[in-house]
C-alpha cells in the first residue's frame, strides 16, 4: 500500500511517500503564507518527482500547526503522534523523541509500539525552538547551516544565562563586543537551547535510546549539547526534519 | 432547557453587568472570591453574594501593588477594585485561603471603600481537635460583623432558609452533571460549568427555580457521545468556556472535575435542623479539600482516584492557574498516584486568557488518543 503525510510546519512543508514501511521520497518546501497551497505544492512536487499519479496513494494523513487546512487529507492528526511513529519507523528501539521545530520543541516518551505514552510541550516562548537558533544566526551573521559544526570548535562555550529571546540576543551582542570568540558564542547558544529542552524533557520520563527528530537535529551542535545534559547518546536520522511526515504516511497506512 | 442555560451563561459571561442591574433593582451585593466562603450567612443577611473571578481586560491598575508572582485571579479583581469596575458592590468577604488572597484582602481594605470588608480566617488543619469549634467561633462573628456592617439583624430561621436554599442549589447542579456525565442530557460540560458558575452570580432563589426546572425537564434522553473519551479536570478556577468546546473537538467529554469553578462548589448538603453556625461549619470538614486546606496528606489523592473510577473517567487534565502555589505543590504527588492507577494525565497552565487555540488543540487531541 502507498501512503503520504504531509507536514506542515511554521517555517517549512514536508511530504512523504512510504510504501509498505519502505520510504519512496521526501521534498521539504517552505510553508509561506497559505497552508493548502503549500500542502498541495510540496506533494505535488514529490508525487513528479516519483513519477507517482495521485491515485496510486491509498491515503494521506495530514499533520503539523497547518494540519486542519489540508482539504486532500484523509485524517488530520497531531506532530506529536506522528514524530513518535516516525521516530518508531525509522528507529524501533527509541523510547523517548526530542522534537524541535521552528516555533516549538516538545518531547514525547513512546512505547515499544511508537504510540506516545507521554509528552511535554513548551507553549510560552521562542527560547529552545529553532527561531531562536535562527535569531541568534543572524546576529551573529552565519549561516543557520555552519551553526552547528562551528560550534563543535569552541573551545570554552558562552554563558548565555536569559531564556528570552530577545534578551539572549542582547546578551549575544555583548558578548560580540567583548570580542568573545563566534564559535564559542554560538556553542553558548547550543547550551542554552539544550538546557531549556532537557527542564522541560524532565517532566516526562525521558528513558534511553533518545532520538531527536525536526529541523534542529540537523544541527549537531545543539545535538551534543543535549547529550551532555542527558548524560546519553541522542541518535538522529538523516530524515529526521521530515520525520513527522514519515511519521503521518506510516500512520496513514493503519486509519 | 435553552432558555434557561442561557440565563446563566449570560450571568457567568458577565457578571459585572448583572450585579449593576441587580443594584439598581436596589439589592445589597457582596463579592467573594473563593468557595470557602460562608455565602449562607451573607444570603440570610438579604444581601446578594457574588463570585469576582478576575478579568481578561487591562489588570496593569493591580501592577502597583503585586509582584509578578500573583495569579491572574488576584490580579484581575484588584484591577476591577481599583478602576471603579465594582462601583455596585456592598462590600467585600475575604476567606483566608492561599497566601495571595490573604495579601489581595489587605491591599484592599487599605486602598478601597466599598463598605463591608470581612476576613475570615479559616482553620488550616480541618483534623486538629479545636478547628471546629474555632471555626464556628468565625462564623459567628462574621454573622455579628454583617448584623452590625448592614444594621440588621440573622436570625437563625434566616440562617436554615439559606441553608435550604443553597442545599437545593447544590443537589439540582450535582444531578445535572450527574445526567451530562451518564449520556442522559442534551446539555454540554461547557453548559454545566455556565450553570455552576452562574449560580454564584445569579441571584439565588432565581438560580434554584431555574435549576430546578431544569432538572424537570431532563426526561432521560441525551446525546450519543459514544465515540468521546471520558475526561476529568482538575484545578482551581476555569472561567474558560473554549476549554470545554476544545476538548469536544479533540473528542473528548469532560464527565466530572475536581475545581472550585466546579464540584468542589456543590459537593456536600448541610443539615437544615439544628444548630445552624455548627451546620455551616460542619460541612467545612466534610466537603472535597482545596490545596490550601489540609486534611489528610492523602485525602485529596483519595478522593480524585474515587472519583476518576466513579465516573470511568480514562483520562485527568490539571488546569494549573499560573502562579498558584497550593494547586503548583499538590500536583506531583497527585500525579504520582494517578499514575500508580494507570490513570493518564496531563498538565495544562492556564492564566486569564488560554495559550493559543493552535498548540492548546495539540496537546488535548494528542492526548485524547493517546488515552
Amino acid at each position: 500500500m502507498i501512503t503520504a503525510g504531509i507536514d506542515i510546519g511554521s517555517i517549512t512543508a514536508k511530504a512523504a511517500v512510504v510504501e509498505d514501511g519502505n520510504v519512496l521520497g521526501t521534498k521539504v518546501i517552505f510553508t509561506g503564507y497559505n497552508v493548502e497551497t503549500a500542502a498541495r505544492k510540496v506533494y505535488g512536487e514529490l508525487l513528479a518527482e516519483l513519477g507517482l499519479p495521485a491515485d496510486a496513494v491509498e491515503r494521506v494523513v495530514a499533520t503539523g500547526y497547518g494540519r486542519n487546512g489540508v482539504p486532500f487529507a484523509d485524517k488530520a492528526m497531531t506532530e506529536i503522534i506522528c514524530h513518535a511513529a516516525g521516530a518508531h519507523h525509522l528507529m524501533p528501539e527509541v523510547r523517548t523523541v526530542i522534537d524541535i521545530g521552528g516555533q516549538d520543541s516538545k518531547a514525547m516518551a513512546v512505547d515499544h509500539k511508537g504510540a506516545v505514552r507521554d509528552f511535554v510541550m513548551n507553549d510560552k516562548c521562542a527560547a529552545g525552538t529553532g527561531r531562536f537558533l535562527e535569531v541568534m544566526a543572524r546576529a551573529l551573521e552565519v549561516n543557520l547551516d555552519d551553526f552547528g559544526n562551528q560550534s563543535l570548535l569552541a573551545p570554552a562555550p558562552a554563558k548565555i544565562s536569559s531564556i528570552c529571546t530577545v534578551f539572549a540576543e542582547s546578551e549575544v551582542i555583548s558578548l560580540i563586543s567583548r570580542g568573545e570568540p563566534r564559535e564559542n558564542i554560538i556553542a553558548g547558544i547550543h547550551d542554552a537551547v539544550a538546557a531549556r529542552v532537557y527542564a522541560m524533557a524532565q517532566r516526562i520520563k525521558a528513558d534511553p535510546p533518545i532520538m531527536m527528530t525536526g529541523g534542529v537535529a540537523k544541527n549537531q551542535g545543539v545535538v551534543k549539547a543535549l547529550e551532555r545534559r542527558f548524560g546519553s547518546p541522542i541518535s538522529t536520522h538523516e530524515l529526521a526534519q521530515v520525520n513527522g511526515a514519515i511519521g503521518a504516511a506510516v500512520l496513514a497506512s493503519g486509519i | 432547557m435553552e432558555r434557561i442555560v442561557e440565563e446563566f451563561k449570560k450571568a457567568s459571561a458577565d457578571p459585572i453587568a448583572y450585579g449593576r442591574a441587580l443594584k439598581e433593582d436596589g439589592r445589597k451585593i457582596i463579592a467573594f472570591f473563593c468557595t470557602y466562603t460562608p455565602e449562607e450567612i451573607i444570603h440570610a443577611s438579604g444581601v446578594h453574594p457574588m463570585r469576582l473571578f478576575g478579568t481578561t481586560r487591562d489588570s496593569s491598575a493591580a501592577d502597583r501593588h503585586l509582584q509578578a508572582y500573583c495569579c491572574s485571579l488576584v490580579r484581575g479583581a484588584l484591577a476591577q477594585a481599583l478602576s471603579g469596575e465594582l462601583d455596585f458592590i456592598d462590600g467585600a468577604v475575604f476567606p483566608h485561603t492561599c497566601d495571595s488572597i490573604q495579601r489581595l484582602s489587605d491591599i484592599w481594605r487599605l486602598n478601597t471603600a466599598y463598605g463591608f470588608f470581612a476576613d475570615v480566617v479559616l482553620p488550616v488543619k480541618l483534623t486538629s481537635a479545636s478547628a471546629r469549634s474555632y471555626f464556628e467561633d468565625v462564623l459567628a462573628k462574621l454573622r455579628s460583623d454583617l448584623e452590625k456592617g448592614l444594621s440588621t439583624r440573622i436570625s437563625d430561621d434566616d440562617l436554615r432558609a439559606s441553608i435550604r436554599t443553597y442545599n437545593s442549589i447544590r443537589a439540582s447542579l450535582s444531578e445535572l452533571y450527574g445526567f451530562v456525565s451518564r449520556g442522559a442530557s442534551p446539555l454540554l460540560p461547557g453548559d454545566v460549568s455556565a450553570l455552576v458558575r452562574g449560580s454564584m452570580i445569579l441571584e439565588r432563589s432565581a438560580a434554584e427555580r431555574l435549576l430546578k426546572e431544569l432538572v424537570r425537564a431532563h426526561d432521560g434522553i441525551g446525546r450519543k457521545d459514544t465515540n468521546l473519551k471520558r475526561v476529568m479536570l482538575v484545578g482551581g478556577l476555569c472561567d474558560h468556556p473554549d476549554i470545554y468546546r476544545l476538548l469536544l473537538d479533540s473528542g473528548a467529554l469532560v464527565v466530572w472535575d475536581d475545581l472550585c469553578s466546579g464540584s468542589r462548589y456543590f459537593e456536600g448538603a448541610i443539615p437544615e435542623d439544628g444548630d445552624p453556625i455548627a451546620n455551616l461549619a460542619g460541612r467545612y470538614f466534610e466537603r472535597a479539600v482545596c490545596p490550601a486546606k489540609h486534611s489528610s496528606t492523602t485525602a485529596r489523592a483519595r478522593r480524585l482516584v474515587e472519583a476518576a473510577i466513579r465516573e470511568r473517567v480514562q483520562g485527568v487534565i490539571f488546569l494549573q492557574l499560573k502562579f498558584c502555589d497550593p494547586h503548583a505543590f499538590d500536583y506531583p504527588y497527585l500525579k504520582e498516584t494517578l499514575d500508580s492507577h494507570s490513570i493518564p494525565s496531563m498538565l495544562l497552565e492556564i492564566e486569564d486568557q488560554l495559550p493559543p487555540e493552535g498548540q492548546l488543540l495539540t496537546r488535548f487531541e494528542t492526548f485524547v488518543q493517546t488515552i
